[in-house]
């Protein structure tokens, strides 16, 4: 069987753990075997999060091993380096190149990565990465669109997850998750699918 | 009938449900929490489901129902067990009625804090079966058998989950409730089996205990919870694999060569106490070199030493006590093949990426956890610290003693104020050793309020009675914070069901303490100031620090206030970032001055009372108290 495992990694408060769920039900909806462990601090914001998504397997341990990964998504820069020792050398890295700083780092008491430091760790470790700004998501209603539903369109369009799940359906089950605010979801959506993966736009999506 | 996507947690709440459960309780613990916080979230007017007082309280009321002959479910972390296991040990010799079930999350790789100890090692002390699930789907058919085989056996059983099983998400199809039996509460009056007060009655009762076990061998392997699989030819690679990593070993198996792996013979044990005896020993014959793959300590493999030295086994057993496997953290993948790789004597292709796994992490930014934007125990730590300088004492010769849950994080940066953390409630009587040991500076002790009500009771009682003094802040937020915001005794009563809520302050004043002053641990002025006079002080002082959690606060909307920066005024001396690490206190982009995140803010102030030019105003909103 086809099978696809996915490590997402970010900073508590960045909805990384609701996209472990969101391809999750999608899986579902596609009939496709899942299983996500998310990794995560305490109750408090700002921590590290690891989501680790094994799709496609009939039997599975919960945790991706090293080089183990299909697909690698980071919502922060910093982060996106723990990501590096699971990437197989085909991986696909998306990082969406937020940078989140810890008080010691705005206070000039800790070091922080350069971008072109991660994205040359990034290259040298797998073989495509995508970088995302955050400041080119579109607007919706004055505001930014989600961060992780953007980062989630863009995902969707590897082809390691479409081989397993038609994005149109990861888009279906942001739309059911959270119905009234469809229309900005699916902006979100479709603008990191299209910039991400160098694509027509899905139907639904395009409508929007 | 329906697939959906569960966590371990909420599996073993739906299999309990499918058991016809009729009482479940737990006290909130990381990893295990999930279990009762979904019972709660459903309509189940026929069942009774808590969050008590402490995993003690909640195991004893779990054993009342199930020797009145009903099903019930007892909830916790490992640390939970520890409190719990004085009673535990008790009811485990005298057997249940109802099938009672003890459900405990461990922690292999610690992602939540406390020791890393193993459960398995509890049930092995207290004679109890217990069975270990490897995935979600697996929790929810384990937690029905566990209640079935509870109740053949006569024995509570010990279901245990690991960090990943507990908290990973998986389909699980679940089957509709059934309702709890309906039968007439049992009262059997017994003294032979229900008290221990005599030589004779104990002893019966630990023999009877070790029959049950016994018992429990027969059923487990007629229940076929335990499988072994032979390959066709004998000598070759076998693999005991407990719990949580039969799921690792099946993934291996899978992925593996067919031309690598044509002969491994398989055990997996899901039902791990008592040790299944017969299926080893048939492993043992069939198989010369044998793995047993386990998470925490090496007791399946000791029991399988010792099978193999009874048996007059000649092979090779590869695990942990010859060095392979570590007795700490999880167990995946590349650790299955280090130790296959071992016991066939081949190079281990896997030594490379496990090294690449540790490396790179040095180039990400430390992220130290701190407490929430407008947490009020910012206000009580900056209190505390304020309050030693102005009573004349340096801050490194005060011992100030932590508790468990969010209180801790005062010994994090920027306040590095705690020095301790044991267990609940050992903050209070710690601090009695400090003071008895002939500390000429003041000893202080942090607690919070869910720890208090847990543990922390008994030890204000010592200190009153035995007039040892000490200042005692409880950093009373309303809600159990940590481990995601759970009712307890003292939260408001507008969250309490069916309950009541209990009033901490005056459980406080009513044992008696020498002073007790309820403060907003926002004012800091007025905290310094009462926590600097009782230092001074002689006697018991109880500083009781009231502020709702901010995110329970914030969830429904209530502000504190209102904090602004006049980014003419700052001069960027990043002092209020400096002292208070407030989450949301950030630099301009254009680094021209301190800005506020307004989405984090929840307008407390206390950035503002260290601004030294009057950039940060703070406003307070009307009605915005505790």
């Amino acid at each position: 069987m086809t099978t696809c495992d996915i490590l997402l990694l970010g900073v508590g408060g960045q909805g990384v753990v609701t996209l472990g769920d969101l391809i999750a039900r999608a899986a579902l909806s596609a009939e496709v075997p899942v299983a996500f462990v998310p990794t995560k601090g305490m109750a408090q914001r700002g921590g590290f999060v690891k989501v680790e998504i094994r799709l496609g397997h009939d039997a599975t341990g919960p945790r991706i091993g090293a080089h183990g990964a299909d697909l690698i998504l980071a919502m922060e820069r910093s982060e996106a380096l723990k990501g590096i020792p699971f990437a197989k050398p085909g991986a696909r890295f998306v990082l969406f190149d937020h940078v989140w700083e810890p008080t010691g780092v705005t206070l000039g008491e800790d070091a922080y990565p350069s971008q072109e430091d991660v994205l040359t760790a990034l290259r040298a470790a797998c073989n495509e990465v995508v970088r995302l700004d955050p400041k080119d998501r579109p607007v919706f209603h004055d505001q930014l669109v989600a961060a992780n539903i953007f980062a989630l369109g863009a995902l969707s369009g590897a082809e390691a997850l479409r081989a397993l799940i038609d994005p149109q359906i990861v888009q279906e089950a942001v739309r059911k998750r959270w119905p009234r605010v469809a229309e900005g979801n699916l902006v979100a959506f479709h603008a990191g699918y299209v910039q991400a993966n160098d694509r027509e736009g899905l139907s639904d999506g395009g409508a929007a | 009938m329906t697939r959906q996507i569960l966590t371990g947690n909420e599996a073993v709440a739906r299999g309990a449900l499918r058991a016809g459960v009729k009482v479940v309780t737990g006290y909130p613990g990381t990893p295990s929490t999930g279990c009762v916080a979904h019972l709660l979230t459903l309509d189940l007017p026929d069942r009774y489901i808590e969050w008590s007082a402490n995993e003690k309280v909640a195991f004893e009321i779990a054993a009342g129902a199930a020797w009145a002959g009903h099903r019930a479910l007892c909830t916790m972390k490992m640390s939970g067990v520890n409190v719990a296991y004085d009673a535990l040990i008790s009811i485990a010799y005298s057997g249940t009625n109802g099938g009672l079930v003890i459900y405990v999350a461990d922690d292999p790789g610690v992602s939540a804090g406390m020791p890393e100890q193993d459960t398995r090692g509890f049930a092995r002390m207290s004679q109890l079966p217990m069975l270990e699930p490897s995935s979600p789907a697996e929790a929810y058919v384990l937690a029905q058998q566990a209640f079935e085989l509870s109740e053949r056996t006569g024995a509570p059983v010990f279901l245990r989950a690991t960090t990943a099983i507990a908290l990973g998400h998986a389909t699980v199809t679940a089957e509709d409730p059934i309702p709890p039996r309906e039968i007439e509460p049992i009262l059997e009056k017994d003294i032979r089996r229900y008290t221990k007060a005599g030589s004779a009655i104990c002893i019966e009762q630990h023999l009877a205990s070790l029959d049950r076990l016994r018992a429990a061998e027969d059923v487990i392997f007629q229940m076929g919870l335990n499988a072994l699989q032979l390959s066709e030819e004998s000598g070759g690679l076998g693999v005991l694999a407990v719990g949580a990593t039969t799921a690792v070993l099946a993934e291996a198996l899978e992925t593996a060569d067919d031309a690598e792996n044509p002969t491994v013979s398989t055990l997996r044990a899901v039902a791990t106490n008592p040790f299944p005896v017969r299926q080893s020993t048939d492993l043992l014959e069939h198989c010369s070199l044998i793995v047993v793959f386990e998470e925490l300590e090496p007791y399946a493999e000791q029991a399988l030493r010792v099978l193999a030295q009874q048996t007059g086994f000649k092979g090779k057993i590869i695990g942990k006590l010859d060095g392979t496997l570590s007795p700490s953290g999880e167990l995946g993948i590349n650790d299955f093949q280090l130790a296959v790789a071992k016991a066939r004597g081949i190079p281990d292709r896997t030594a490379d990426a496990q090294t690449a796994m540790t490396e790179n992490r040095v180039a990400s930014a430390p992220r130290p956890i701190t407490v929430c934007a407008g947490c009020p125990h910012r206000g009580t730590y900056l209190a505390i610290e304020a309050a030693v300088k102005q009573a004349g004492y340096a801050k490194d010769e005060v011992m100030v003693t932590g508790d468990i849950g969010c209180t801790i994080l005062g010994m994090n940066p920027p306040f590095d104020l705690l020095w301790t953390e044991v267990s609940m409630g050992s903050s209070v009587s710690l601090a009695q050793g400090y003071v008895h040991s002939g500390l000429k500076t003041p000893v202080i002790a942090t607690i919070g309020d869910s720890t208090f009500f847990h543990g922390g009771i008994p030890g204000l009682v010592n200190a009153i009675q035995h007039r040892t003094p000490l200042t005692l802040v409880v950093m009373d937020n309303g809600w159990t914070s940590m481990t995601g915001m759970q009712v307890n005794a003292g939260t408001d009563e507008s969250f309490q069901g069916s309950g009541r809520r209990v009033d901490l302050e005056a459980v406080i004043r009513g044992l008696g303490p020498d002073r007790l002053d309820v403060i907003d641990p926002y004012d800091l002025q007025s905290m310094t100031t009462v926590l600097s006079e009782a230092l001074r002080q002689d006697g018991v002082k109880v500083v009781l620090a009231q502020r709702e959690c901010v995110i329970q606060a914030r969830r429904r909307g209530v502000l504190a206030g209102r904090t602004t920066v006049d980014a003419d005024q700052c001069v960027l001396c990043k002092r209020c970032l400096e002292v208070t690490g407030c989450p949301a206190l950030g630099i301009h982009p254009e680094g021209t001055s301190i800005v506020i995140d307004l989405s984090l803010c929840n307008g407390c102030g206390l950035c503002a009372q260290f601004c030294p030019t009057g950039a940060l105003q703070h406003a307070a909103l009307e009605g915005a108290g505790t």
